[in-house]
């Protein structure tokens, strides 16, 4: 926001020249190619073959033009039916959750005086891991016969028998939820953190002279202001949550069942498991689609709630 | 944080840069004189140093071929989806590649593979043990060399065996009350641990009970489901026992081979379904606790007159790419590897079960381990992978049996189910 301002002042007092702009493009070019030949093209690409059959031949990939076929048909999958599903649950309930335990942590982080860098750089470790790793280890975690998760708990009494975490479909989505949360909570925390240090202190002062509470400042002062990094942590973690793959990859395969199977794993095995191109296309198309719409929806939602504060 | 994503890109970009040079370059190597060079893309082999071994003999023996080894992704899909995305791409290597037993058929259906049989003679395809060259057949052409097999078989804990006075089982109850019978004395904690999570490896397990039953997967002309049968029901009904009497753990049906291996290694199972690499495994002291302990046998099954029970064929062939500028040196390396000097060295200094049937029978093979000896008397059943959508067969097979093993569903209606969607993949239909 801030350099938004500056910048809008900058450019009042000195209106680049043409000759500037077209450097301003020139230098962004090789950027923009970059990113046109490695994410814009391939999507709509990717878009384009969804609405195709796709035969391997010996010359290479056959697109034979089929319509809405291959979305008829996906849609009509009670498979697809339930991974949409499941995707859909599966993010909102880390999301909120980690929206809530990282509002937590970040309040925390704020109010520390000393070794805010020390507890920081703890809580990355979980986000820096790469995920299949930590995924790995969660599976050692869960074991059904080793793991030492049952070894805590009938430990200290909790359980009788071991439990087989990733054995059954509700234990197993949990499961994977947890590790999920555990994983993305810090990067939540993370960017509240940073919007909280750019309230100014004197709001809170001057409520503190009003007497308010400090349930009162939390949602008139800090959730207000905070909006705007709100949305930004739930656009990124939507975005992310619905790709769902590397976790049931390592963790579950998709099971117990179908259980954990999400839109991408699914797309994954109708196009290189089952070498089904055009099929597997509509289904990264469509959780594109569906994605976009969300962050549309989200954006929309929290720009108005921004929009109403501020008049 | 925008420029590293920038930064990186730009790597990414010249990596790609790179990629695309080097097949580009690939034609031109033909031309030039002096050794041509093949690409071996191979996922690494249980014992260390196998197709390292292997490629100097090879070019020892054939001074006018390099052979240039890529190590692919050790998982089996990772492992296919990578040769697909860059065979199917046009990509001239690898020239030769290292593929899963069920891939024949849809390889060929999707162009990803060379016909080997309008390649080689007919004399060539004796030199593999029955049945091996029908697997790795289309719609009667070959399109891979069988390279080294296996199979599942019965590990067994010797000493408890001893202790407790008890038989080999040969039947599948003799298991459990052997199993029950070592549990209830506090010898072992667990009496069968096996592969049941949701992958291919689950539909391997449910072929042996399957077929052990009496009962396929598919009609006789493979144009339908016939997977929902008494037969099939018996075997899924007595897999979920084995769960619910507390012989195998609950936790089984998450286990894949690694995790099945541990519990038996670590002394707690009196039996274990592997492939051939357990008997090394279990035999090495840095992983096992059960060192010459091991007993091996061809797996049980339901009625003592039908012993030895079904056991899975696994194993790898070598494919070639149909896109490749080298296929005589192709056809050459394929010649060796499965000849006798490599499959003999394959065997007894690596212990994999060679295909070479003349290797496979010689006596100083079969005197390297129990596991060798045991090959010949174990019979084996196949995967219906003779067609183009096999994965979705298999997938309906361990997704359906997983859920009914874990209890969510029960054996009836996941059977069901399977045929349901074997059906829907028949025709098509489904995704």
């Amino acid at each position: 926001m801030a350099i938004r301002v500056s910048l809008a002042h900058r450019m009042q007092r000195h209106r680049p020249t043409r000759y500037l702009v077209s450097q301003g493009w020139t230098f962004a070019l090789p950027g923009l190619l970059i990113i046109l030949a490695i994410t814009i093209f391939p999507v709509l690409y990717s878009i384009f073959v969804s609405f195709n059959h796709v035969a391997i031949t010996s010359s290479g990939f056959k697109l034979s033009w089929v319509g809405v076929r291959n979305y008829r048909t996906i849609f009509s999958n009670s498979l697809y039916q339930y991974s949409l599903v499941f995707t859909v649950i599966y993010t909102v309930v880390t999301v909120l959750v980690e929206l809530i335990l990282g509002m937590g942590v970040a309040l925390v982080l704020n109010a520390l005086s000393r070794g805010r860098g020390f507890m920081l750089a703890l809580l990355l470790l979980p986000w820096s891991l790469v995920t299949v790793i930590s995924a790995e280890m969660w599976s050692y975690i869960y074991n059904g016969v080793y793991g030492v998760l049952n070894a805590i708990l009938m430990g200290v009494g909790l359980l009788n028998h071991p439990v087989t975490w990733l054995g059954t479909p509700i234990l197993a989505i949990i499961s994977m939820m947890v590790a999920d949360i555990w994983k993305t909570t810090p990067f939540v925390a993370i960017i509240l953190l940073a919007g909280l240090q750019m309230i100014a202190g004197d709001l809170y002062e001057a409520a503190d002279i009003d007497g308010a509470s400090a349930g009162y400042k939390f949602w008139r002062i800090t959730v207000p202001l905070l909006r705007p990094t709100i949305a930004l942590s739930v656009l990124f973690r939507v975005l992310q949550a619905f790709g769902l793959f590397d976790l049931p990859f390592v963790l579950t395969g998709g099971g117990p069942g179908h259980a954990t199977e999400s839109l991408a794993l699914l797309g994954y095995q109708v196009m290189f498991q089952d070498l089904n191109m055009g099929r597997g296309a509509a289904i990264a198309a469509s959780t594109t689609l569906i994605v976009l719409l969300a962050s549309l929806v989200v954006l929309r939602v929290f720009r108005a709630q921004v929009e109403e504060g501020a008049s | 944080m925008k420029k590293t994503v920038l930064a990186m890109v730009s790597g990414l970009a010249i990596v790609l840069a790179g990629c695309g040079q080097s097949q580009a370059t690939a034609p031109v190597a033909k031309k030039t004189a002096g050794p041509v060079t093949i690409v071996w893309t191979a996922s690494p082999i249980a014992g260390l140093g196998v197709r390292k071994t292997l490629i100097s003999l090879f070019e020892k023996s054939h001074p006018n071929i390099k052979v240039k080894l890529i190590t692919a992704p050790t998982s089996t899909n990772t492992d296919k989806a990578a040769l697909t995305t860059q065979i199917s791409s046009g990509s001239a290597t690898p020239d030769v590649y290292m593929g899963d037993v069920i891939w024949p058929a849809q390889f060929a259906h999707a162009h990803l593979a060379l016909d080997l049989s309008h390649h080689l003679p007919s004399s060539f395809w004796s030199r593999f043990a029955p049945g091996l060259v029908q697997g790795a057949s289309y719609k009667g052409q070959v399109y891979g060399a069988p390279f080294y097999m296996d199979s599942g078989f019965l590990y067994y804990r010797k000493d408890l065996l001893a202790k407790a006075h008890l038989p080999v089982p040969k039947t599948w109850a003799q298991l459990v009350s052997d199993s029950e019978t070592l549990q209830k004395d506090g010898l072992v904690k667990y009496g069968f641990v096996w592969q049941g999570n949701t992958y291919e490896g689950l539909t391997c397990d449910w072929m042996e009970y399957m077929t052990d039953a009496g009962g396929t997967v598919l009609n006789a002309a493979g144009t339908k489901a016939a997977i929902d049968s008494p037969a099939s029901l018996k075997a899924l009904t007595f897999m979920r026992s084995l769960i619910t009497s507390h012989v195998s753990p609950a936790a089984v049906t998450t286990f894949e081979e690694p995790q099945a291996m541990a519990v038996f290694d670590a002394g707690k199972s009196a039996f274990l379904r592997n492939w051939d690499y357990a008997w090394a495994n279990s035999n090495s002291p840095t992983d096992s606790k059960v060192v010459g302990k091991v007993g091996v046998a061809p797996l049980p099954t339901f009625s003592a007159s039908n012993y030895p029970g079904h056991s899975t064929i696994g194993g790898w062939n070598i494919y070639v790419n149909p896109h490749s500028q080298h296929i005589p040196q192709d056809l050459t390396f394929i010649k060796w590897i499965t000849g006798t000097q490599a499959q003999t060295v394959l065997a007894t200094k690596f212990s994999e079960i060679p295909t070479n049937y003349a290797v496979q029978k010689n006596p100083a093979v079969r005197k390297v381990n129990p596991v060798l000896a045991t090959v010949s008397h174990v019979r084996l059943v196949a995967r219906p992978s003779n067609t183009p959508i096999y994965p979705k067969v298999s997938q309906a097979i361990y997704s359906n049996i997983n859920a009914a093993l874990n209890g969510s569903v029960s054996p009836s209606v996941a059977l069901k189910t399977t045929q349901t969607q074997i059906n829907q993949a028949i025709s098509q239909n489904g995704l």
